[in-house]
């Protein structure tokens, strides 16, 4: 029996304002505490499907039987249902400083949990628990300017966190980080209970975290399976623009 | 990297003085009363300006401001204030003309000096906080905040786009073309601070924002 799917995509298509269909026909459905990497060649579409998860393209239209393409938890990603829809599904952004907009790490992390709505000391509790976790509990009041890249992620990662998502989408969530803010970045997110869906170029990062993988090229799913055997096929990896990672060769 | 014209990060927690250690209420509220009152000294009483223009810069020293620092803020603000200055002379023929721009440049040095010294002395945290105990619109207040955050990122922004063309210049450009270049420099810096805009937008939005801008209590 199929599990029930949490992240569900009906047939999305995307078409950019300047004619570019970026995404054709895409479906799946991803289970509740599956991690599944979203791999391919640049300009693939990686990173628009991951913006409609979160509703922040504008809606594609409505299918003719009447269905919206994107799902989260069984709920339409379109206007009436995206803040619902957004309290459910954290987006982590490739660069922490689109991401990081208010003056203080205190003030960026409670910006979610304001917006929920939530009374102050609730805010407040999960700005801490969200900076405990990524390990940045004394940086309340700097300024993001002054930390690394690395420290700036894991604030972006706290804000996320202080919204309390059962869905984590991440952007080239590696991009630009040293090997120690890497391994950093693997040991927080393996310890995040939800469901994660990650966009990224770093496939020995995808061997550590993911146990599912959807090649994406062209707009399309060209394949999709567990994580070591589609990683290690050479046909695959070669015919979408990607290379078989050192540790799977020879398999 | 220094750079002499880099966005100033203003007043930090560790930075004590006479001046820091005013409450915060104060210094916005007598840097307030120092531009006001410049701007409403008469004409006539110039002297006054002046002795404005002397407890502006003995405050400045109080606070630990250096000569340099000022010096280098001064060369930005005060070719502009000049060439502004000159424009009353040039299109009113009245005798008070003259008057009137060593006026302007009086009060306006000594509400930008004052200025100076609220930024010295007062961290920017601590002053969105007296914004807010002031009720202040909170969108002006969170205009301020992304300001603050902004310019040094659009500033790094820059000296990428100034190195770039740097390494390809090879020192040979003349005059005109390196200030061709730089104006599309300004150019480029724009469309790309635009374009932040936009994703800073969605961050925002994924974050559940619905056009009103809460904050948290300062007391907390």
């Amino acid at each position: 029996m199929t599990e029930p799917a949490i992240l569900e995509l009906r047939c999305l298509s995307f078409r950019y304002p300047n004619g570019r269909l970026a995404l054709r026909d895409i479906s799946c459905r991803v289970a509740s505490r599956e991690r599944v990497a979203v791999v391919g060649p640049s300009g693939a579409g990686k990173s628009t499907l991951l913006m409609h998860c979160n509703g922040l393209l504008p809606s594609p239209p409505v299918q003719q039987d009447g269905e919206a393409q994107v799902f989260v938890n069984g709920i339409a990603v379109t206007k009436p249902h995206l803040r619902e829809t957004r309290r459910q599904v954290g987006f982590l952004f490739q660069d922490p400083d689109d991401q990081l907009f208010c003056p203080t790490v205190r003030d960026d992390v409670a910006f979610g949990p304001l917006n929920l709505g939530l009374d102050q000391h609730e805010v407040l509790a999960r700005v801490e628990r969200g900076l405990a976790s990524v390990g940045m509990s004394g940086f309340t009041a700097r300024n993001p300017a002054e930390l690394s890249t690395g420290e700036r992620k894991r604030v972006c990662l706290a804000g996320v966190f202080a919204c309390e998502p059962s869905v984590l989408v991440l952007d080239e969530p590696t991009s630009n980080l040293d090997p120690r803010a890497r391994r950093q970045l693997l040991t927080i997110l393996r310890a995040f209970a939800g469901t994660l869906l990650v966009a990224t170029h770093d496939l020995d990062f995808v061997i550590d975290l993911c146990d599912r993988v959807l090649v994406l090229d062209d707009g399309q799913v060209q394949a999709d399976g567990p994580t070591e055997r589609i990683l290690s096929d050479p046909l695959i990896m070669d015919r979408h623009g990607l290379e078989v990672p050192w540790r799977l060769r020879g398999r | 990297m220094s750079d002499s014209c880099s966005p100033d990060a203003g007043a930090t927690a560790s930075d004590t003085s006479l001046c820091h250690g005013l409450p915060a209420d104060a210094k916005l509220s007598l840097t307030l009363l120092v531009v006001v009152v410049s701007g409403l000294i008469p004409l006539e009483h110039w002297p006054a300006q002046g002795l404005l223009l002397v407890a502006v810069f003995m405050a400045l020293s109080l606070a630990g401001v250096t000569v340099r620092y000022l010096a280098r803020r001064l060369a930005l603000f005060l070719p502009a204030l000049f060439v502004f200055g000159l424009s009353i002379p040039v299109a009113s023929a009245e005798g008070l003309a003259w008057n009137w721009t060593l006026s302007l440049w009086l009060r306006c040095t000594v509400s930008f000096l004052a200025g100076l010294w609220l930024i010295h002395v007062l961290p920017l945290r601590e002053l969105l906080s007296v914004l807010r105990r002031w009720h202040c619109p909170v969108v002006l207040i969170a205009m301020i905040g992304f300001m603050y955050r902004y310019v040094f990122i659009l500033w790094d922004e820059l000296r990428r786009l100034r190195s770039a063309r740097d390494a390809r210049d090879f020192g040979g450009a003349s005059t005109w073309r390196e200030w061709t270049i730089s104006a599309q420099l300004i150019g480029l810096l724009l469309l790309r601070a635009m374009e932040r805009a936009e994703r800073t937008h969605r961050a925002m939005l994924a974050r559940g924002w619905d056009g009103s801008i809460r904050s948290l209590d300062d007391d907390r």
